[in-house]
């Protein structure tokens, strides 16, 4: 995200509404964006509502009103003169959008957002099948960021277990090889608002993924959100509940649920 | 995409939190789900759903959105979802679905235990689940417990902790109520996930300096 400083009135209230907090106040009075920490989520421009002030007019509206030592409050979610304005953004930065702004579909799945479909269409597409679990890593999540030499750390334990990546996966399609999880280099310096690596095994090597993700999690500057996903058997059993708990670990009381209405129904052989 | 996997909050708080979402696979039931779309917006709007949307239009609080065109402005693509605060009209909703007979992919989130009886009395049995196993990592780089629950509600981290502490000082304030900070919440997640009810009610809370017990 750029701002233009000609227009800048400097009221502040990007600041606020920025994901990663990376907007903040010049010496000039302006506000300005650390280009390094931003993700392109693009949540500023797509909330504030331009209102297409004069910026000539705000600033001195806001000159007389200080000498009475009095301020000018604008609304919260308003940009008043229009200052922000959408970058062009060149390989390998324009990653930061298509990982970051959910309005924008991924060329490479065709998904909106930073993963799959994983679980969400199973019924008829039968990803994750019996026996075998969909782990999904949410690097950046919730409100952190990563960068991708931080996501390599982790995918790169997580291929020594030999798991297979999901193909679709724009990480996976970000890799240089699969096989070591290790990213192309040009894209290790970027960042990222969230970025999931999405992987399925059988139901037995989730103690061995625990085991591995509890110590990679040491080593990266960013938080960490781990789902697991399974097809339930015919009475509705979680399968995969069984092995995370053998395992010692907790899960949520809450998730997401797939009712089976997709049509037709994905037949196992 | 796992933006309604990882809600925070109490027992009591997940109780009033539920979110029904369409999905298409590309190659399956992708191709000619417009219709089928807009069938699924119309049955959830006839429940009066806190709120309603989809990636790429936005959602219900968006600025000048019109839900009857963003409804029929639905073409083939990935989904949309709506946002319900109880069981008995969640399950209202899967009775007619399963009637509608749309072909599409139907999930839920929400507590996985209230889920599934909803399905087992709507007659049907749920195909797959997913659990959150929590945040990993660098977890002192998180905010406090309350931030975080209203920030998950927007699993695409679109509403920003600074908006949350910022919200939650101007209701405290009283420079904005409950009500308008949580539309203004709720006018950052894209997707039309965040539960501006639920977020109402926890800005009261935090607005009376109340602490939930966490479960």
């Amino acid at each position: 995200m750029e701002i233009d400083k000609k227009k800048c009135v400097g009221c502040g209230n990007c600041h606020a509404v920025c994901t990663m907090g990376v907007i903040y106040l010049d010496e000039d009075g302006k506000s300005v964006v650390n280009q390094d920490e931003c993700v392109e989520c693009n949540t500023c421009y797509r909330v504030l509502r331009n209102e297409r002030r004069r910026p000539w007019f705000l600033r001195t509206i806001r000159k007389i009103l200080s000498f009475f030592r009095l301020g000018y409050l604008a609304e919260v979610d308003v940009c008043p003169t229009g200052a922000l304005t959408l970058p062009e953004l060149e390989w390998p930065r324009s990653i930061r959008a298509v990982f970051s702004d959910p309005t924008t579909v991924h060329p490479g799945t065709g998904v909106p957002g930073r993963g799959t479909d994983e679980i969400k269409t199973n019924d008829v597409t039968g990803r994750v099948r019996k026996g075998e679990v969909g782990l999904v890593i949410e690097m950046g999540r919730p409100g952190t960021g990563a960068y991708f030499r931080d996501i390599e750390k982790v995918a790169m334990a997580l291929a020594k277990l030999k798991l297979h990546f999901e193909k679709k996966n724009p990480v996976t399609q970000l890799m240089d090889n699969p096989e070591t999880g290790k990213m192309k280099d040009e894209v290790l310096n970027e960042k990222v608002l969230s970025a999931i690596i999405e992987m399925k095994t059988e139901l037995e090597r989730i103690p061995g993924f625990l085991r591995t993700l509890e110590m990679v999690q040491k080593e990266v500057d960013t938080v960490i959100s781990v789902g697991i996903a399974s097809k339930c058997l015919p009475d509705g059993t979680v399968p995969h509940e069984e092995w995370v708990k053998k395992a010692g670990y907790k899960f949520s009381l809450n998730g997401k649920t797939n009712i089976g209405l997709g049509r037709p129904l994905f037949e196992e052989s | 995409m796992t933006n309604t996997l990882h809600r925070q909050g109490t027992l009591e708080s997940l109780k009033n939190d539920y979110i029904i979402f369409a999905h298409t696979a590309r190659g399956i039931t992708c191709e000619g789900s417009a219709p089928k779309l807009q069938k699924f917006m119309r049955i959830c709007l006839k429940y009066h759903p806190v709120n309603i949307g989809d990636d790429k239009q936005g959602n219900i609080y968006k600025d000048d959105i019109d839900i009857q065109k963003l409804i029929s402005n639905q073409g083939d693509g990935a989904g949309a979802l709506a946002v319900f605060t109880d069981l008995d009209t969640l399950q209202k909703v899967v009775e007619e679905l399963i009637q509608a007979d749309l072909g599409i992919s139907i999930n839920i989130s929400g507590l996985l235990d209230e889920v599934q009886t909803c399905c087992q009395r709507a007659g049907i049995q749920r195909h797959s689940a997913e659990h959150s196993l929590g945040f990993w990592g660098a977890r002192d780089r998180l905010p406090e417990r309350e931030i975080l629950e209203f920030n998950t509600m927007c699993g695409h981290g679109m509403v920003s902790f600074n908006l949350i502490r910022k919200m939650i000082d101007y209701v405290k304030l009283r420079r904005l109520t409950p009500k308008k900070a949580a539309r203004i919440m709720a006018k950052c997640c894209e997707c039309g996930a965040f539960n501006p009810l639920r977020a109402e009610t926890l800005l009261e809370k935090v607005r009376k300096g109340e602490r939930e017990i966490q479960d």
